[in-house]
């Protein structure tokens, strides 16, 4: 038997089970998860806690936070006067017309709200056009778009809230001889996002779902950016799931473990934390320590060049690395950092290896070459990256 | 050690509101290249790009900045070492503009009290989108005294202009501070600098 068919059996031996194992699940996920059947989605779920170890509760809680995040849709991303059931709701809208409408200024108002989010929606709205630009997945529609949003004529698309109100008025040009020329310009500014039609919407709209429903159930956050490159490799692992039945539920499955994922690193992005114990400057102390003890010339080296840790590993450490591999590769590193218990030491020691690995030209590089080559790291086999990180102690 | 193949090193800064085009301003500067889809800058990003300016080799080290507040901890930090800050809006985006006066505070509280400074109303080719006018932009940075252009990555306008005449502006100091001989430098006409009729064309 192959090995790459002995690590399949080994998957379906553990996920075949009433119970799994999760330290023999993260044994084998920190080796690299195959890339067939659900197991990459599964384990994540498992290891993030979304689903718990029993097989025979995963069905109810499956349930239950779909409903629950379709709940959130209707509560949250709808406009004031919806609540998502097209039908009957009439009277209900005629209420809530009554109290509430587009100009008040109440704090109980919904509309003032509905204004309010518009602020960082835009944000998202930036950040989500720009994912993963290399590859054409976030651009593609989805197979399962949200049945209440995509047929709406646009007014529950959360990015048709922020666009740029121009008001088209027509260009008028004077020509000569008293002709004039009227240009109507309706240009769009990035080609490939242009609005789905109908019916369908683009993966990066679910996206934007996402981080919004995130930010506005998180108010002491909110939405920051970096989270859009978080939501991003989980969403791709989700929505690629072989299993359609898994598919399907990629937006509200994927929902929930970017917000597990999101309590364990929250910190990263919270700029009042930076100094806190889990802080990011803590991250990156602790990256810097480790590469002082295992290569003291090479601390050394970076420390007399004055290049601060901060330059290169604040972005490596907020993201997870998510910014400096190939989506694929991202996915791989994740498979480790997420099997890892006392996260986030794996991912530390990744990034020390990183360093280490390029030991001869960083010695070599004055100071802009090396801030070139650590803030674009070279491309590499990511498995030499991950063995050496193994073999750190 | 790699050898000094340069005559003088400035530092430059790039800030402005997220998403007005500071990294694609640096790309085409650094590159001669334009691309629409550019992930979010995260934290801090560098260029570095050698230009020739007065027979002098001038290697222009630039810092390009995340614009959300989060990360002001982490890029004000750089404020100080900064030799000269453009500070970018962009012109289809008016929050962005009103947003320059914080960034001027940002750079009086942190940054060295001599940086030049310089405002670029950037994306001037998307003119159906426009909301701010060029009259605004001259207005405010007539008001605290600093250098103005409208710029498009895009098209391709006025960047490398941009980044030349902010060199030279610090080439100005630096030579009247290290050599009087030439004192009159040091003293711009920025009126006449702005419409630059004979505007010399320095990078190469």
């Amino acid at each position: 038997m192959s090995i790459f068919k002995a690590r399949v059996k080994e998957f379906e031996d553990i996920f075949s089970k009433d119970v799994i194992d999760l330290k023999e699940l993260r044994q084998l996920t920190f080796n690299g998860v195959p890339d067939v059947q659900s197991f990459r989605a599964l384990s994540w779920k498992l290891l993030l806690n979304y689903l718990g170890p029993k097989r025979n509760t995963w069905a109810t809680t499956l349930a239950q936070k779909r409903a629950l995040y379709r709940q959130f849709i209707v509560e949250l991303v709808l406009p004031p006067g919806h609540n998502g059931d097209n039908e009957n709701d009439d009277d209900e809208l005629r209420g809530v017309a009554l109290q509430d409408h587009p100009l008040s200024e109440g704090p109980e108002s919904k509309w003032n709200t509905f204004f309010n989010d518009n602020e960082f929606l835009l944000q998202i709205d930036k950040d989500v056009r720009r994912l993963c630009p290399d590859i054409s997945f976030f651009q593609q529609p989805t197979d399962y778009p949200c049945d209440i949003v995509v047929h709406s004529k646009g007014e529950r698309r959360l990015h048709q809230r922020v666009v740029p109100s121009v008001l088209s008025s027509a260009n008028v040009e004077r020509k000569g001889l008293g002709m004039t020329k009227i240009n109507l310009i309706t240009k769009r500014s990035a080609e490939n996002y242009e609005a789905m039609e109908e019916g369908q919407e683009a993966h990066w709209e679910v996206v934007q779902r996402i981080l919004f429903l995130y930010a506005k159930l998180n108010p002491g956050q909110g939405y920051v950016q970096g989270m859009n490159e978080i939501v991003g490799p989980i969403y791709f692992v989700m929505a690629s799931d072989p299993d359609l039945k898994f598919r399907e539920h990629a937006e509200a499955d994927c929902f929930f473990c970017f917000t597990a994922l999101m309590g364990e690193i929250r910190d990263f992005f919270i700029k009042t934390l930076d100094d806190a114990e889990g802080g990011i400057k803590c991250m990156m102390a602790k990256l810097s320590n480790m590469l002082k003890s295992k290569d003291l010339a090479i601390y050394e080296h970076l420390r007399s060049q004055e290049l601060h840790p901060q330059y290169y590993s604040f972005r490596w450490l907020t993201l997870l690395l998510s910014q400096e591999f190939p989506l694929p590769d991202v996915v791989r590193i994740w498979d480790s950092v997420f099997s890892d218990e006392q996260r986030f030491d794996f991912l530390i020691k990744i990034c020390c290896s990183m360093i280490l690995i390029q030991r001869e030209a960083i010695l070599e590089n004055d100071f802009a070459s090396n801030v070139k080559l650590l803030q674009n790291y070279p491309p590499i086999d990511i498995n030499v990256v991950l063995t050496f990180a193994v073999s750190l102690t | 050690m790699a050898k000094k193949t340069y005559d003088l090193l400035f530092k430059l800064l790039l800030i402005g509101d997220s998403g007005v085009g500071k990294t694609c301003i640096l790309f085409r500067f650094s590159d001669d290249a334009f691309t629409s889809t550019f992930i979010s800058t995260i934290g801090i990003d560098f260029k570095i790009k050698t230009v020739e300016l007065r027979g002098k080799k001038i290697k222009l080290q630039i810092w390009d900045t995340a614009g959300q507040e989060r990360f002001h901890t982490i890029t004000t930090s750089y404020y100080r070492g900064a030799m000269g800050i453009m500070l970018v809006y962009d012109i289809t985006n008016e929050k962005s503009f009103e947003n320059i006066v914080k960034w001027l505070r940002n750079i009086d509280e942190h940054a060295n009290e001599d940086v030049e400074k310089m405002i670029l109303g950037n994306k001037c080719d998307m003119s159906d989108k426009r909301v701010v006018n060029k009259e605004r932009g001259e207005a405010i940075a007539r008001e605290h005294g600093i250098r103005f252009m409208e710029t498009s990555a895009k098209s391709n306008i006025n960047i490398e202009r941009a980044f030349c005449e902010l060199a030279e502006a610090i080439l100005d100091k630096t030579s009247g501070r290290e050599s009087a001989e030439n004192p009159e430098r040091v003293v711009i006409d920025r009126k006449n600098n702005d419409k630059a009729p004979g505007y010399n064309k320095c990078c190469a």
